[in-house]
């Protein structure tokens, strides 16, 4: 078509980058675009979860349903999930697990012979592909504080207990998935995004206020957002960002008698995004692969060509009535 | 027992078409875009990017129905456009911007593991 074109460039800073957790700055764009973008990677990024379970043996506590249910929720690692099939569109296979494009099979035996309580873990899952497993969480967490969870560290997450004599045995298929079918395949434990604060005191009016009253409306913040310099007694704003829009201290400024003390904007094209996953991908690659499915969906979207060639003769006809 | 199948939500059924396209009757230059299985995601960002272009007189999307699963987005032009000339703009325009977010990612990406 023309040259003519009103695509925006964003700009992006990372600001923190862990394997599951990553913060970073988006600007030069608007809500809609940060909003799509957050629904996207809660809903629409695939991950693989167990999603058929055969029971072969069940002497636990647990009924299969429940076991089958907290097999779905564990999450798996999903790197491959992007290059994967869904098994409704995969041909090679029904869907039954046999076929490499679309399932991973997994397989738990396990039997209490003691008189302790034994914990079946997500550890006892054994996979037929080694690239998709049970997340592992002290994996990444050796450099945290393993002080008071000693006794947790290495366990997995923990399925059923079993006491002596009872047995658990199972097949089980994990399937790529969407959260929007299942929150089980949600790859996002948080995605959340914020417009970047913007303070300004009004100095002249600050200091009309006495060191007390500075103090009182430093505190009524409920989160810490302001300070007072302990030698110029100043206020000045520590932390733009842990203002949560309250509106508390504007509020206060008015109950004061000084209203206009503090102005607060919510920058519209600026956008702070927490994004934490569930281990299954990394939270940078969360990002890519949501930008990436965006796109795959604005590509579905576009018109057909057959719609395209019947409005054209609609459309001709519609000028030779209009008298053209 | 009779719930629908979970996937109805986003699996275009067989023998629908994913965008249908009808001119409105009455005004010129304005028409309804009928996306099926798409919800606000897609909505919203269509509606606001067709905002951005000036020969744009209206541009809305709306979800009819929480459980009908598709959107409806119309637009109204100028003369110097057309609704489906509008529609296929903003489309390129997203395609681009998101082409350029990924790039700054992995720009971004590739700074930041390099600095620390």
């Amino acid at each position: 078509m023309e040259g003519l074109s009103y695509a925006r460039m964003p700009r992006v800073k990372i600001r923190e980058l862990k394997d599951d957790y990553c913060k970073f700055e988006l600007r030069d764009t608007d809500a809609s675009m940060a909003n799509a973008l957050r629904r996207v990677m809660i809903a629409e990024v695939p991950t693989i979860a167990i999603d058929l379970v055969e029971i072969e043996v069940n002497s636990s506590v647990l009924i299969d349903e429940f076991i089958a249910h907290r097999l779905g929720l564990i999450p798996l690692t999903s790197e491959r999930a992007m290059s994967m099939r869904f098994s409704r569109d995969c041909d090679a296979c029904d869907g039954d697990g046999q076929c490499e494009f679309c399932s991973v099979e997994f397989h738990l035996r396990v039997k209490c012979m003691t008189d302790n309580t034994l914990d079946v873990t997500s550890k006892d899952l054994y996979s037929s592909d080694h690239t998709v497993v049970p997340v592992d969480f002290d994996a990444n967490t050796t450099t945290t504080t393993d002080d008071n969870n000693n006794s947790r560290a290495n366990s997995g997450i923990i399925i059923v207990k079993l006491r002596r004599g009872q047995e658990l045995r199972l097949r089980a298929i994990a399937r790529k998935g969407i959260g929007k079918d299942h929150a089980k395949w949600s790859p996002a434990a948080t995605v959340s995004f914020m417009y970047q604060p913007e303070i300004h005191i009004n100095d002249d009016l600050m200091e009309t206020l006495t060191l007390q009253e500075k103090r009182e409306w430093v505190e009524s913040s409920p989160t810490h957002v302001f300070e007072i310099d302990p030698v110029t007694q100043q206020v000045t704003v520590v932390d733009a960002e842990a203002y949560t829009y309250d509106d508390e201290v504007i509020k206060k400024a008015e109950a004061m008698g000084k209203p206009g003390l503090v102005d607060i904007i919510a920058k519209q094209d600026s956008f702070i995004f927490t994004v934490e996953t569930t281990g299954s991908i990394k939270a940078s690659q969360l990002v890519l692969n949501a930008i990436e499915i965006l796109k795959q969906k604005l590509d579905a979207v576009r018109l057909s060509e057959d719609t395209v060639e019947a409005d054209d003769q609609f459309g001709e006809l519609g000028a030779h009535m209009r008298g053209g | 027992m009779n719930a629908p199948d979970r996937y109805e939500r986003f699996v275009v059924p067989e023998g629908t078409k994913k965008v249908s396209y009808e001119r409105d009757t009455k005004i010129i230059n304005a028409a309804s875009f009928t996306v099926e299985r798409e919800d606000h995601t897609i909505g919203n960002i269509l509606r606001m990017q067709l905002h951005r272009d000036p020969n744009v007189l209206f541009a809305g999307y709306k979800l009819p129905h929480p459980l009908q699963y598709k959107i409806i987005v119309r637009i109204h032009t100028t003369s110097q456009s057309s609704p489906m000339q509008a529609y296929n703009q903003s489309i390129n325009d997203l395609d681009k911007e998101l082409d350029h977010l990924k790039t700054a990612f992995e720009a971004e990406l590739l700074k930041f593991s390099r600095d620390y």
